[in-house]
């Protein structure tokens, strides 16, 4: 990391957002791997239009709470979710909420970058041509440029569309496979340590893309840098053994914690 | 003979290795931290060399010594009987072999007799000269070895790059092989198109190579391989319509659908397909397939013969079966989850993410796996000799009977004509298979280059 502590969370950019539109509404949500229990009677509601940043120690449960917002847990055969997870007033749980759809309004991005080994082009026309967003050739051009512009990568990109996504540099994948999710459109945008295997040049370019699409999109990221949660997010989470130990303000969670163990995690004391 | 070459092998190299640990750790003089190389590596430095010092000169001893025992009994046997030919004085040679080593010979007479007599004595000296020399070799290599270490002798390096070398000269031996085979296709092929016009082999529709034989000579307008080259297209092309699709339905429902428990039980079942003899395909092809086609056949009211295509190629597909699922979902399989995760992620379902995402990146690995089962069906010979028959029609009915180029190179090397006449008709259909299906490798290669899609 080239930031310290000091600059970053004794200033962090993200000032007291306004109340948004709530987004995602849970209560009691529990979440089991076969034996272990994961998730603990969780309870979080989640804005719209700003970024939520889920924070704490490995094996803390956010990525897994983070993977039950657009039901990729029901990919893991032993993975169990009970409790009330609701997605605009309505329960993304209900038996007859289809999961592929509803990953279409919450599209994820991964810790490491998966572009497909197809072109840049394909990559991001996957999800449109699936949900059939565009009805020709042209829209779908405009879409696709539309998406990698949002993303940051058009004027990268633009001469090398038929270049395949895995020839791009590690930042670029990223940031590709964000183009892939807002192509989509959806409302939500999940970014399960989108930075972690990036270095400190593409990380930067990242969170200023993160910064740019808040206001179109709700966003939750997991992060292990507090660094990046203060610098992105509006909301902090702090898990810690599966349990939601605090959740507030960016600026309050930095500045001022209420529980002593986010006061030592944010200060380095353990994770 | 044998066992004493490797107790005396087994010896040195075990004998190596303590002395030169022993060694080694003697130079070190109780700081084993100076050594550059710890004392395993001088052991096994020492044994590796002194191994393959013996081996080679074993090898070579054995070699010359048998060159020199052959032309010293030929000598003997000129001799005694100069009018001889040369296949009557090997076979003289080789009774004496047999009376000296306690064999059967094929008569005994004074001349085996007396050549035995020498061989027994020049047997003797090979048995004692050969592990000699390796004894003296090994020796040898082993004093200079236990000589060479110090504290700074790189022991560790060399004993890899001796290593290595032995992993070069396995992969030459395998290069050799194939260059060897290819060789001794080319020589007989050619004498073959000396005497016959490429064409009338390749387009020729009359195959009966061996009718002219008595006057010693093929007769051009019968070697004529179209036949067999349409019967193995048509039960090849049967075999892989029946083994590509199931092969890789099965693949993607192991890999993709299965849950692990019935994964872990189906897929050693269908290993065990694969590891039936093909011979007993063949009579299951034969006694069991041939009947029920016949049967439907007749019911619908067409001729079908006892020994069909349809019957031979319908089970040659099952055969292959396993060679092609089992691969397939091997490279399903090793296709990342982060793509799978990263299709879902995006609102596509299972089957789309395995048509869109999994197939096209598992794609050179399934055609791989598909040009395993096509070179197996290509090459498979039992089935079609049990159950397609031997007759050379030139047909594209399945519900005839048909033959293939591998049949009749079986017919005409295990026949009871001279190996000689029949060489250069089997030569020459070998050759024609190796082409083909070396061509057949090359284009589908190409063709994966140029729409793979690598995902590392």
């Amino acid at each position: 990391m080239t930031l310290t502590m000091e600059n970053s969370v004794g200033a962090p950019a993200a000032q007291a957002a306004p109340r948004n539109d709530l987004k995602f509404a849970c209560r009691g949500v529990n979440v089991h791997y076969g034996d272990a229990h994961a998730i603990k009677d969780l309870a979080i509601d989640i804005e719209d239009r700003l970024v939520t940043a889920f924070i704490g120690p490995s094996g803390c449960g956010k990525s897994t709470f983070l993977r039950c917002l657009n039901r990729m847990n029901d990919t893991i055969a032993i993975c169990r979710v009970t409790g009330d997870l609701k997605l605009d007033g309505e329960d993304i749980y209900a038996p007859r909420v289809d999961p592929v759809q509803l990953r279409a309004r919450v599209g994820m991005v991964f810790q490491k970058p998966n572009p497909f080994p197809k072109s840049i082009y394909d990559n991001v026309a996957y999800g449109p041509r699936i949900h059939g967003l565009t009805s020709n050739r042209e829209e779908l051009d405009e879409l696709v440029e539309a998406s990698l512009t949002k993303a940051g990568l058009w004027n990268e990109v633009k001469d090398r569309l038929d270049k395949p996504g895995t020839g791009l540099s590690g930042g670029q994948q990223q940031r590709l496979c964000i183009a892939r999710a807002i192509a989509t459109k959806p409302e939500v945008l999940l970014m399960d340590e989108p930075c972690s295997a990036l270095d400190p040049i593409a990380t930067d370019r990242i969170e200023q893309l993160i910064g740019e699409l808040r206001s179109q999109f709700c966003i939750v990221i997991v992060t292990h840098s507090m660094q990046q949660a203060a610098r992105v997010s509006q909301k902090t989470a702090f898990f810690h053994l599966g349990h939601l130990v605090e959740y507030g303000d960016t600026t309050d969670i930095f500045n001022k914690p209420r529980d002593k163990r986010t006061e030592d995690y944010i200060n380095g004391r353990f994770g | 003979m044998f066992g004493l070459m490797a107790l005396i092998l087994a010896v040195l190299t075990i004998a190596a290795y303590v002395l030169g640990r022993r060694r080694a750790t003697a130079a070190a003089g109780g700081d084993l931290s100076v050594l550059h190389s710890r004392p395993v590596y001088h052991g096994a430095y020492a044994a590796l060399l002194t191994f393959l010092a013996a081996f080679a000169a074993a090898a070579v001893a054995a070699l010359v010594l048998r060159w020199f025992v052959d032309g010293s009994l030929n000598s003997l046997i000129s001799e005694l009987a100069p009018s001889l030919s040369s296949i009557e004085r090997d076979l003289v040679r080789s009774d004496a072999a047999a009376i000296s080593g306690g064999g059967f010979p094929s008569r005994v007479d004074e001349l085996r007799q007396t050549v035995a007599a020498r061989h027994g004595t020049l047997a003797g000296l090979s048995a004692v000269l050969i592990p000699g020399l390796a004894l003296a070799a090994g020796l040898a290599t082993l004093w200079t070895a236990l000589k060479r270490v110090n504290v700074d002798f790189r022991a560790r390096n060399l004993s890899e790059r001796i290593v290595m070398g032995v992993l070069i000269a396995a992969a030459v031996v395998a290069i050799l092989t194939t260059v060897g085979i290819l060789t001794s296709l080319i020589g007989e092929t050619a004498r073959f198109f000396s005497q016959i016009p490429v064409h009338k082999f390749l387009f020729g529709s009359t195959w009966s190579p061996l009718s002219g034989v008595f006057e010693g000579r093929l007769d051009q307008e019968r070697v004529g391989a179209l036949p067999l080259f349409a019967g193995t297209l048509l039960i090849t092309f049967i075999a892989m319509l029946v083994a590509l699709p199931i092969g890789l339905f099965a693949a993607i429902y192991l890999a993709e659908y299965a849950s692990p428990r019935m994964r872990s039980t189906v897929k050693p079942i269908l290993e065990i397909l694969a590891g039936v003899p093909t011979v007993v395909y063949g009579f299951f092809a034969a006694i069991t397939v041939a009947p029920v086609i016949r049967g439907i056949g007749e019911a619908l009211g067409l001729s079908v013969a006892s020994e069909s295509a349809l019957g031979a190629g319908l089970v040659m597909g099952v055969m292959i079966i396993p060679f092609i699922s089992s691969l397939s979902d091997d490279v399903i399989t090793a296709v990342p989850q982060a793509l799978r995760d990263g299709s879902l992620g995006l609102g596509s379902t299972h089957a789309e993410t395995i048509k869109k995402v999994v197939l096209p990146a598992a794609l050179p690995g399934l055609v791989s796996a598909a040009l395993l089962g096509f070179a197996r069906a290509i090459g498979e010979t039992m089935i079609v000799v049990m159950a397609a028959g031997q007759g050379a029609n030139f047909t594209f009915n399945p519900l005839e009977a048909v033959t293939t180029v591998t049949v009749q190179i079986v017919m005409l090397i295990t026949g009871d004509t001279e190996a000689s006449t029949a060489a250069g008709p089997a030569f020459a259909l070998g050759f024609t298979l190796f082409v083909v299906t070396l061509g057949f490798n090359i284009v589908a290669q190409r063709l994966v280059r140029k729409y793979r899609e690598a995902y590392d």
